[in-house]
């Protein structure tokens, strides 16, 4: 155990963590949003997911024309790139998002089938999404090009502060604060609130479930897109493998925080990030997982509900 | 002088702001068939909830047999000697009739997983013992043609019925029927208010919810009324029935005393 | 749609003993004889029929059985059910390589093992509800996972290698080039499997399952000790995988952490709801068909995954209930004797 270095490179590592947060944060809201609504894990997420990342770098090669070889962008160019890739992801994994609703879940959800046939159904959505790209991309990983040459700008209190990185938080915060605004003032984001809180007294209020539904995995979709450029961007690769890992921990960051809870999320993701980033330091990338669940498992038994709670109802006899 | 086979003091319940029940003092006697009564959400499911170790009381100590059942595990108070029937019916819908009953009549047999494989003789000997059992039990309550049925599909009167039988199989001591004559029409609850004192006769003690007066008045030796958690009264159901209190908690909710 | 499993059971409960013995037996006969009929109307292209029977398609049956016990019969969702599989292939690589213990001196200690860790991963995690249940269960699976890539004393991503072969039974053989008696010996320990369940399903334990299923606070309020029933069904089911995962390593002689990924825990899982949850003869049928599928498919080479992945969509939106759903046959009295 290395602990010279995790005090050594402390707020470097909080820096990455964070930024590593953001994107599990992110990837997280979608699993929550769709838990709150449907009480339901939607494992094909992780898929929405990864083909954000193809469509982020789709977006870069076949619309904006950059090459893995070409030289840095810079100025307008740069911008425009960075947007364009942005929404192109956001609005795939969106749409994808949707489409998984209505092949995975939406005619089970009508005839009343049991959780765990909804949960195949979308596993097999997942491992038909997941093959569809195994086999288009030959099982080979894809590399995505260097948008800007990626430097330190800052070194604020010893942390070493990363352009890309820091793009990220403050996009991804933006996102989040969009998101949180949308469910708190629009009609719609309240409908999913009180779904989430009460799926029967809702319907009896007059909301459109359906509506909510589909809403609901669209906002998942969006933030996973996004979620998927911004990996791109930092990592700089992709593969038809990548949801996995990432679903996984997305998935323990929503749980972390207390599932159903939006802003539970947030707090799991960015808890989980900094947790696997200092892990990490102190036993090897290897354990990071094991560290993630470890905790996971520890607070689920302190805190069932997880850190913030969820937004589910005291059980009644 | 009379045993107290039940015994609530100072019992307070609740609900993050909700206090469903306010330091209640509340007792049934071995042998009787006593009731609790009170207007809508005056906390009457929540004694039956804080006595079967469904919740945990906020404050006070419930006693069964002069023993305290306070943080108790659900299914040691219903081995003890304590069972209940659901307001809202809560059968075992995908078993049958039967196995609801048998289910219920495990509750004081010995043979575990491996036995149960092996087939052992202690195995065999409990399960004829349990299926003994609860097919006397669905003849005692008049349901034994339906016992091969699926909870889920009887007609509702039985599954109010079905629901009796199932907590009579854990031989409890005391039995805490929760609206058992909700839906009912007339000649149902009086077959009813028979059946349960045919329960008592055999030696159960019962405590009763029910918004029936006529049912209650009838059947019960003793009746509690409860008013926002508090317990208004405590007597004779005469007197109970003319007390000054008890009428005013009723006035606005319809007196069914028919 | 005919409804097999009605129609199945309709002729199972008016047909004499005699006929349902024969049926039984001509059954279990045929899926011996299995190996033997290697023809091209259902072998496998491109792998060997009799190893295929072993791996995947008679390992997934016995898997599914025991996942069934803990997903089907009790209700718990277990995601990471390979991690008992693995355990079970891990005890037998390591001690098969290290001492000079045999198949069958290992076989019950790695069930005891993967028995042990059922317990001390349920005693936790079985507190929690369903859906957390299943992420802890999930994160199990793949530290186990992690902890063999990482661990050197296991072999660590190289794996185990030279992992001994049963010794003789009845004068048969085990070896790599002949999987016949491995598969006979998985069939046999799937069937008394199968026995033990049907045995507990109408007893005590079955009752208690059903109960903790359906509603699990009226459950304990009936007096069923649910969270010991709970462990029990994940013990249960984790001996089943420790026994089919000891009986694996022993076949492939050496074994790698990959083969012990979260996917296998996914396919077992979706045998065991494609079958029809919690009948166990559906799970079996289920589970024959699933693990077979993409064998058959194989001249697919490709997309054959990605069939798999479109026929459970499209089975779990047309019968949610699987294949054969479990379904209690009422009897009404006049049934009744
Ligand atoms: N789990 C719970 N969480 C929050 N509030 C609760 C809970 N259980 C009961 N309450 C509240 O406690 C109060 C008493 O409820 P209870 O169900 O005991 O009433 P009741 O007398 O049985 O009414 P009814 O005649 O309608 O059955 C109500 O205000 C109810 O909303
Ligand atoms: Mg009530």
């Amino acid at each position: 155990m290395d602990f010279g270095l995790l005090f050594s490179e402390f707020p470097s590592l909080t820096f990455d963590g964070i930024a590593l947060g953001a994107i599990y944060a992110l990837i997280s809201l979608g699993y929550t949003l769709v838990y709150g609504v449907l009480r339901l894990i939607n494992f094909a997420h992780s898929e929405v997911f990864m083909i954000g990342t193809f469509a982020a770098l789709m977006a870069s090669s076949n619309i904006m024309g950059v090459k893995i070889e070409d030289d840095p962008l810079s100025g307008g160019k740069l911008i425009l790139t960075i947007v364009v890739c942005l929404v192109v992801a956001m609005l795939t994994s969106g749409i994808v998002a949707v489409l998984v609703e209505i092949v995975a879940y939406r005619r089970l959800r009508k005839r009343g089938a049991t959780k765990l046939a909804t949960l195949i159904s979308a596993i097999g959505v997942s491992i038909t999404l997941v093959e569809a790209f195994r086999i288009m991309t030959d099982s080979l990983p894809r590399e995505f090009p260097r948008f800007f040459e990626k430097s330190l700008v800052a070194e604020i209190a010893g942390a070493q502060i990363r352009n890309d990185k820091l793009l990220v938080i403050f996009a991804a915060g933006l996102m989040m604060f969009v998101l949180d605004r949308f469910i708190s003032k629009t009609r719609i984001g309240k409908g999913i609130r009180a779904v989430s809180q009460d799926e029967q007294t809702s319907v009896l209020m007059g909301i459109n479930i359906n509506r909510v539904v589909t809403v609901t995995f669209l906002m998942g979709g969006l933030m996973a897109g996004a979620a998927a450029f911004f990996y791109v961007l930092v990592y700089e690769n992709t593969s038809f493998r990548v949801g996995f890992f990432l679903g996984i921990s997305a998935f323990t960051a929503a749980v972390l925080g207390g599932i159903g809870n939006i802003r539970g999320a947030l707090v799991g993701g960015f808890a989980l990030g900094l947790l696997e980033v200092y892990g990490s330091v102190l036993l090897g990338t290897a354990w990071k997982h094991v560290i993630a669940f470890t905790i996971l498992v520890l607070v689920l038994l302190l805190k069932p509900t997880g850190l913030l709670g969820e937004s589910i109802q005291q059980a009644r006899v | 002088m009379t045993n107290r086979i039940l015994d609530l003091s100072n019992v307070t319940m609740k609900f993050g702001g909700v206090t469903a029940l306010n330091n209640v003092n509340f007792h049934v006697n071995e042998g009787e068939i006593a009731a609790l009564i009170g207007p809508n959400g005056a906390g009457k499911t929540t004694v039956f909830n804080v006595i079967t170790g469904v919740y945990t009381p906020t404050e006070g100590d419930i006693k069964f047999k002069d023993q305290s059942i306070v943080g108790m595990k659900r299914h040691h108070v219903t081995k003890l000697g304590i069972a209940r029937t659901f307001q809202n019916i809560r059968l075992f819908g995908e078993s049958t009739a039967l196995e609801n009953v048998m289910t219920a009549a495990d509750v004081h047999n010995k043979v575990g997983v491996i036995g149960s494989i092996f087939g052992t003789p202690r195995s065999r000997r409990e399960e004829a013992r349990s299926k003994e059992k609860a097919m006397e039990l669905l003849e005692f309550i008049g349901i034994s043609k339906r016992s091969g049925q699926l909870a889920k599909n009887l007609p509702y009167g039985d599954q109010r019925r079905l629901e009796i039988a199932r907590a009579l199989a854990t031989n409890p001591g005391l039995l805490l029927l929760d609206e058992p004559a909700a839906g009912f029409n007339p000649s149902e609850k009086k077959a009813l208010a028979e059946t349960i004192r045919k329960i008592r006769d055999a030696g159960y003690t019962v405590l009763l919810i029910e918004h029936d007066m006529s049912l209650v008045m009838g059947v019960s030796d003793r009746v509690s009324v409860l008013d926002f958690g508090t317990k208004i009264a405590d007597d004779v159901p005469a007197k109970v029935q003319n007390d000054p209190r008890v009428i005013e908690a009723y006035l606005g909710a319809p007196v069914d005393a028919s | 749609m005919i409804n097999l499993r009605d129609a199945g059971a309709t002729w199972w409960e008016n047909a004499s003993k005699l006929k349902r013995r024969s049926l039984v037996v001509s059954l279990v006969v045929f899926i011996y004889a299995l190996p033997f009929l290697n023809n091209p109307l259902i072998n496998t292209p491109g792998s060997m029929f009799e190893s295929v029977l072993f791996y995947p398609i008679g390992m997934f049956v016995l898997l599914s059985l025991g996942l069934n016990i803990v997903v089907g019969k009790s209700g718990l969702l277990d995601l990471g059910f390979v991690a008992f599989f693995a355990i079970g292939a891990y005890t037998m690589g390591v001690l098969g390589t290290r001492t000079n213990l045999n198949f069958w001196e290992i076989l019950p200690i790695a069930m005891g093992l993967a028995m042990l860790s059922g317990v001390l991963l349920g005693a936790p995690a079985l507190r929690l509800r369903g859906d957390y249940l299943a992420i802890v269960t999930l994160g199990f699976g793949e530290i186990v996972r992690i902890v063999a890539v990482n661990e050197e004393f296991i072999g660590g991503a190289r794996g185990i290698a030279g992992i001994p072969t049963p010794p003789d039974l009845f004068g048969m053989k085990f070896e790599i080039l002949n999987p016949k008696p491995y598969y006979w010996l998985l069939v046999t320990m799937t069937l008394l499997v199968y026995w033990a369940v049907r045995r507990m399903a109408v007893r005590r334990p079955g009752r208690a399952w059903d109960a903790i299923r359906q509603d699990d606070d009226v459950a304990q309020l009936m007096g069923v000790p649910t969270f010991k029933y709970k462990v029990w069904a994940f013990v249960l089911g984790a001996a089943v995988g420790g026994a089919g995962g000891c009986l694996y390593a022993s076949q492939i002689l050496s074994i790698v952490p990959d083969q012990f990924s979260l996917n296998v825990s996914i396919l077992v899982l979706a045998c065991v709801v494609f079958g029809g949850i919690g009948n166990p003869f559906g799970v079996m049928v289920g589970a024959a068909i699933l693990a077979y599928l993409p064998e058959r498919i194989r001249f697919l080479t490709q997309p054959r995954q990605l069939v798999f992945g479109i026929v459970l969509v499209l089975i779990m939106n047309l019968r949610p209930d699987g294949l054969l759903p479990r379904k209690k046959r009422e009897k009404f009295e006049s049934e009744m004797k």
